[in-house]
């Protein structure tokens, strides 16, 4: 039997960690490092990079180079994340079936799962070389206001990776294990989680060994990697205002500003001033141009403020879903990259009124509380139990276009709700009912699910026969149909399609392929790299 | 490994769970205060949390999830103040059995009842129709009907805003009509 571990799978760096010794540790990468980012590098030769040494190539291999996908996991081709990502990513995003994300890469197109579990498979990878033994198990964490389509297809990433994924957990509440496990409080506290693409806040209670989530909410198209965006924007305005040239039309100078701007972004968080240096990012034709500018901390600050502040609305709308103000919280905790930069800790120091918890780093707190959860779930006696709640209303389409909500937001999971659904015409044998999950009355607004259908009723005049259909979200926020006759009792069949995402046929198959080996042949971890 | 007895317990409990309120489920009493609902419900997560039998067969996990469902589905009820009022009043009634498990369609129902059905009998007359429009999904006698209501009676909220919910119907409709 293989050693379980905890996975934090971010939308610009993922971490492993894994309970030794009963001690919580982050295991380090072949580079010494205790997080890699979240990128894999196709070769010509066939082979792969993935991590800290894949990032490397992001200029060299730009084309080949796949970053940030977690923005797209589990998302339509359709959306408004897809669009975007589709302009300003140096890798190639076309439709695939069934309205799914693939990416191309030299002729061949993935799923947006498959690249997640490359770097899944460098996880385990890190884990069994430094544990020395088998990794077949984990914990995976996804942000709290994950739907359950982005749910399913970080699940289906973990197993194509050839992982029994024992649970998928929310970020924040693997942070706040991470921060009260066997401490036995008594305290409600605040996780502010600031990641690459996403922004959760999550309330909890904590009661000895029970971790309770009172609320959360999220914006899953707010995260770091805007700062980046605005700085790609301010750096390349000035440059053209200049030289009359657009950095951002040009993919490899783009890709040395992005680089130079996430860098400078970094640096600010413990300097005042940062200087910007690319020698000939450009070539004209009156020959090569440098970019070379200074950026300050303040300044930088305005740039991003109204990022900040959209965070703060989120966080109001938790407080008042969970009946609480700022004052009612004992202890705040932040999560993500981000939040290493002063100007994020000042300006959520002000608006809940509190030092934030010293001593935990907010890039490894969410794997080492996954890891707590893998070994919890793995041994006899579990010492600290998770309660979570889903993010948001799931509910039904009515003929009138209203939603018909069976399960609000900030219920505690796992959960399920029944109705019973009949035929509108005689003799009809099938009934389609769609899902969906959101806030709006209007369904239409709303994100949905999928689309079930209970096929093979008995032939009866309308209105007649009674199925009764179970929803359930689980304990990792998956939704799952069920439905039985009402009458009979019998098991009624239900054909689910979840918009966007793969069958289990598919995760079969690709699970067998990256298991022997047909992609995986010449990986080399660490490999060193053209510079 | 479970002992017997807990055995025997998961299994008669997962049997008569369908028939507890959501009281008996939280073992609880009706006039508990708020923080003993919490209190019971951490204590009941302690036995019944999945992630305690993570490990035994699907059989005793099976039993065990239907029976920690009802936990959560008994807070979520039992720590809303409207909810838990409501639900009160309904298994205290001669309904019972019916209302033993709380659905949200209920309080829907119940703030529907409170609606002022005005005044005047022109007013009522005309709200009536609007409903009777509403229900047969004509929105747009639906919303003839309630501007006639609210002329009548300007100050009426109900009517208010059961027009404006009419006319964002409308609107909706219309904005999913034309492609875009």
């Amino acid at each position: 039997m293989g050693k379980a571990v905890g996975i934090d799978l971010g939308t610009s760096t993922s971490g492993v960690a894994a309970v030794i010794d009963g001690k919580p540790t982050p295991i380090p990468g072949p580079d010494g490092r205790l997080i890699q980012a979240s990128v894999v590098s196709f070769l010509p030769d066939g082979s792969r990079v993935v991590g800290n040494a894949a990032k490397k190539m992001m200029i060299e291999n730009a084309e080949n180079t796949v970053y940030s996908a977690k923005r797209l996991i589990g998302r339509k081709f359709f959306s408004a994340e897809v669009k975007k990502a589709q302009a300003v990513s140096s890798f190639k995003i076309v439709e695939g079936p069934n309205q799914s994300v693939r990416i191309r890469i030299m002729e061949r197109d993935y799923s947006v799962p498959e690249i997640s579990a490359m770097v899944l498979m460098e996880m385990k990878k890190i884990a069994e070389a430094y544990l020395g033994e088998e990794v077949d198990k984990a914990v995976i964490t996804v942000p709290a206001f994950f739907n359950d389509g982005q749910r399913q297809a970080t699940k289906d990433a973990g197993v194509i990776a050839g992982l029994n994924v024992l649970r998928i957990i929310n970020e924040p509440t693997a942070a706040a294990l991470a921060y009260g496990f066997g401490k036995n409080l008594s305290q409600k506290i605040s996780i502010y989680d600031f990641g690459g693409g996403t922004f959760d806040i999550s309330i909890l209670e904590i009661g000895q060994d029970v971790f309770e989530v009172i609320s959360t909410a999220g914006d899953t198209y707010l995260g770091g990697d805007d700062f980046d965006d605005r700085l790609i924007d301010y750096f390349a305005e000035r440059f053209m205002r200049e030289h009359e040239v657009d950095i951002r039309g040009n993919r490899k100078a783009l890709q040395k500003l992005k680089n130079a701007a996430e860098q400078a972004k970094i640096e600010l968080s413990t300097k005042l001033e940062v200087n910007l240096s690319i020698p000939d990012i450009m070539q004209t034709d009156s020959g090569p141009l440098s970019l070379e500018y200074t950026l300050n901390r303040n300044y930088f600050g305005q740039m991003i403020l109204d990022l900040i502040q959209r965070t703060f609305k989120v966080c109001d709308e938790a407080l008042q879903n969970g009946h609480l103000t700022s004052g009612d919280i004992n202890a705040l905790i932040l999560v993500g990259g981000p939040t290493k930069s002063p100007i994020i800790q000042d300006a959520v120091k002000n608006y809940f009124f509190k030092d934030p918890q010293a001593n935990i780093d907010p890039e490894l707190v969410v794997a080492i509380g996954a890891a707590i959860q893998a070994s919890t779930l793995t041994e006899h006696k579990p010492g600290a139990l998770l309660l979570d709640v889903t993010p948001m209303s799931l509910g039904i389409a009515t003929a009138g276009g209203l939603m018909d909500t069976l399960l609000e937001r900030n219920t505690p999971i796992p959960t399920e709700s029944s109705r019973i659904f009949t035929t509108t015409h005689d003799n009809q044998t099938a009934v389609r009912i769609k899902i969906y999950q959101g806030e709006d009355k209007f369904y239409e607004k709303n994100e949905l699910l999928g689309e079930f259908r209970l096929a093979e009723i008995p032939p009866a005049p309308k209105g007649e026969p009674k199925v009764e259909v179970t929803f359930e979200i689980d304990a990792n926020g998956i939704v799952n149909v069920t439905a039985k006759d009402k009458d009979t009792g019998k098991a009624q069949s239900v054909q689910l399609t979840v918009s966007g995402g793969l069958s289990k046929e598919e995760i079969a198959r690709l699970k067998k392929e990256h298991a022997s080996g047909e992609e995986v042949a010449a990986f080399r971890p660490g490999a060193s790299l053209p510079e | 490994m479970l002992d017997e007895k807990f055995k025997k317990e998961i299994n008669s409990v997962s049997k008569v769970v369908d028939d507890l309120d959501y009281y008996q489920i939280l073992k609880v009493d009706q006039m508990a205060f708020d923080e003993d609902i919490k209190k019971a419900y951490f204590e009941e997560s302690r036995i019944y949390h999945p992630d305690k039998f993570f490990n035994e067969p699907a059989e005793i996990q099976d039993k065990v999830n239907k029976i920690f469902k009802r936990v959560c589905e008994a807070y979520k009820v039992l720590s809303d103040q409207d909810k838990r009022a409501l639900y009160t009043k309904l298994i205290s009634g001669p309904d019972r059995k019916k209302y033993l498990r709380f659905d949200l369609r209920l309080l829907k129902t119940e703030t529907e009842k409170k609606e002022d059905e005005g005044t005047s009998p022109m007013a009522k007359k005309y709200y009536k129709m609007a409903k009777t429009a509403f229900q047969n999904k004509d929105y747009k006698a639906a919303k003839i009907n309630l501007q006639l209501a609210v002329r009548v009676e300007p100050n009426n909220q109900t009517f208010q805003d059961k027009l404006k919910e009419v006319i964002d119907i409308l609107e909706a409709k219309r904005a999913y009509k034309t492609p875009s």
